[in-house]
């Protein structure tokens, strides 16, 4: 059963964490990791934001808005994927498990490269916007001229809060045939999370742009192993 | 030709007016475009300021005029640019230069302090705090993402309001005061953190999730997801697609997991 009002909830945040993250205050409200647990928090889900952020955080952290280029757009990946398996573990009942956060990352994790076309889809109409207001400064009126400006941030707001509240309702409708996947398929799902983790990590590790950053990420994956094998130990015995 | 002492000739620039100055600069990228860049943002950012300097409306004109023209930068280090920007435009404003000056400012500038901006907090800053942030999840839980917001604006709003008044106080001799922030060593030991967190992330989600998830199998499967992170390494320096390998992995989870 889908939930209309948390839906509209999911597309009003997300259009607005769309504008956060080019348009206004650029603060990384909009990053993967904060949109998509502050979007779990506001549809009762914080466990599958969470979870689902810090996989796409790592996995877009090389990413970089550098002059006239165009990176893929994280923040709907983000808000997408964190609205579908939100809705999605909230429709079966039993919150959010790793195959949920797994299957919500391969229906809707490509939103990213998506984004980035409707990003440059949406250039020329600013293009247009900045003709406007030169026009409108040559007819003396400066005041219309400059506010052209603002103009510019609601197809953002529109189109992206569309985008999320449909992986809302995606999630919703999908949340009953999870529960009855077979069970190696669900296993196969859970087991895909981690996988597909230590994968965005690994492209954490290169987007990092460090000097030795296989080193790095070595010695200190090395360390975390030891410590958590020598915990592991001391609990048995 | 600068200093504070030029600043406070210029009542015209209200401490008010200075704040909405800096408040819209907010909205730099609001109508981002291919052929004039921020150059709608910059204009309505100071737009207040304009107004106060030139109570005249064909002075004004001609200020809002020159200020239409392309400009691009990092948004954060636009702060600098926009306190100069207005340090300059006083000086225009009383006839102390002309405004070739601020258009020269501006061009000089703007690339210069984009390089800078891109390497410290594109480049650096935010990979090093998600990668820290993200891998804190398994201690922190949804406190990581709160604490990265206020790491990264601690460091974000204060060089953004440091740099504004930078601007306004030192007009082309900015460029000494954002050299002593030494911002390419700092970005350099913050891309070490990133690379490391995303070390610890890799052997969180492979020693736990796998432990937890893979009962009898366990061992094994948190062995293969951390050969799995050292091939992924391996393929992305060889230019291997990121979604190719994303896609692959969840694929030969599932596989495992169905017929294991």
């Amino acid at each position: 059963m889908v939930d209309w009002s948390q839906v509209a909830l999911a597309g009003v945040w997300g259009g607005l964490l769309a504008l956060e993250r080019r348009a206004f205050l650029q603060a990384m409200f909009s990053r993967p990791l904060v949109a998509a647990t502050s979007l779990g928090l506001l549809l009762g889900e914080v466990e599958s934001g969470l979870f689902v952020g810090m996989l796409l955080e790592l996995y877009h952290l090389g990413a970089a808005n550098l002059g006239a280029a165009l990176p893929e757009n994280d923040t709907i990946a983000a808000t997408g994927c964190s609205a579908a398996a939100a809705s999605c573990a909230l429709s079966t009942g039993g919150g959010g498990t790793p195959a949920i956060w797994a299957l919500a990352i391969i229906l809707f994790g490509w939103l990213g490269a998506l984004g980035r076309k409707v990003d440059r889809w949406l250039e020329p109409y600013n293009t247009r916007l900045a003709r406007k207001a030169t026009a409108r400064a040559e007819h003396g009126e400066l005041r219309r001229a400059v506010r052209q400006n603002l103009w510019g941030m609601w197809p953002h707001f529109l189109i992206y809060g569309a985008l999320v509240g449909g992986c809302a309702v995606a999630g919703y409708l999908v949340g009953p045939a999870v529960a009855r996947l077979p069970l190696q398929l669900v296993r196969g799902l859970a087991w895909a999370y981690p996988a597909m983790g230590a994968v965005a990590a690994a492209i954490a590790a290169r987007g990092s742009h460090a000097r030795h950053s296989a080193s790095y990420a070595a010695a200190v994956a090395a360390l975390v192993v030891v410590a958590m094998v020598a915990l592991t130990c001391r609990r048995v015995a | 030709m600068s200093g504070p002492s030029a600043l406070a000739a210029a009542p015209q620039v209200s401490s008010w007016t200075l704040l909405r100055v800096f408040g819209r600069s907010l909205f730099l990228q609001a109508s981002w475009n291919p052929q004039g860049m921020q150059n709608l943002g910059l204009a309505y950012a100071l737009f207040p300021a304009l107004s106060d300097l030139y109570p005249d409306p064909d002075r004004q004109m001609a200020a809002v005029r020159r200020h239409l023209a392309f400009f691009n930068t990092q948004p954060y280090m636009a702060a600098a640019i926009l306190g100069g920007v207005i340090f300059h435009e006083g000086r225009i404003a009383r006839g102390e230069e002309g405004p070739e000056q601020v258009v020269a400012f501006k061009a000089a500038l703007m690339g210069p302090l984009a390089a800078l901006g891109d390497g410290f907090f594109w480049l650096s800053l935010r990979p090093a705090l998600g990668a820290l942030c993200a891998a804190l999840v398994p201690v922190l839980g949804a406190w990581a993402a709160l604490l990265f917001l206020v790491l990264y604006n601690v460091v974000h709003l204060t060089l953004r309001a440091r740099l504004f008044r930078m601007g306004l106080r030192l007009g082309d001799r900015l460029v000494e005061g954002v050299a002593h922030a030494h911002l390419p060593e700092w970005g350099a030991r913050l891309r070490t953190v990133g690379a490391a967190s995303a070390g610890a992330a890799v052997a969180y989600l492979a020693i736990s999730l796998g432990a937890n998830q893979g009962g009898q199998v366990g061992d094994a499967l948190a062995v293969g997801y951390l050969a799995l992170g050292a091939v992924a390494y391996w393929l992305t320096s060889k230019r291997f697609g990121n979604y190719a390998l994303l896609y692959l992995a969840a694929l030969l989870a599932v596989a495992a997991g169905a017929f294991l």
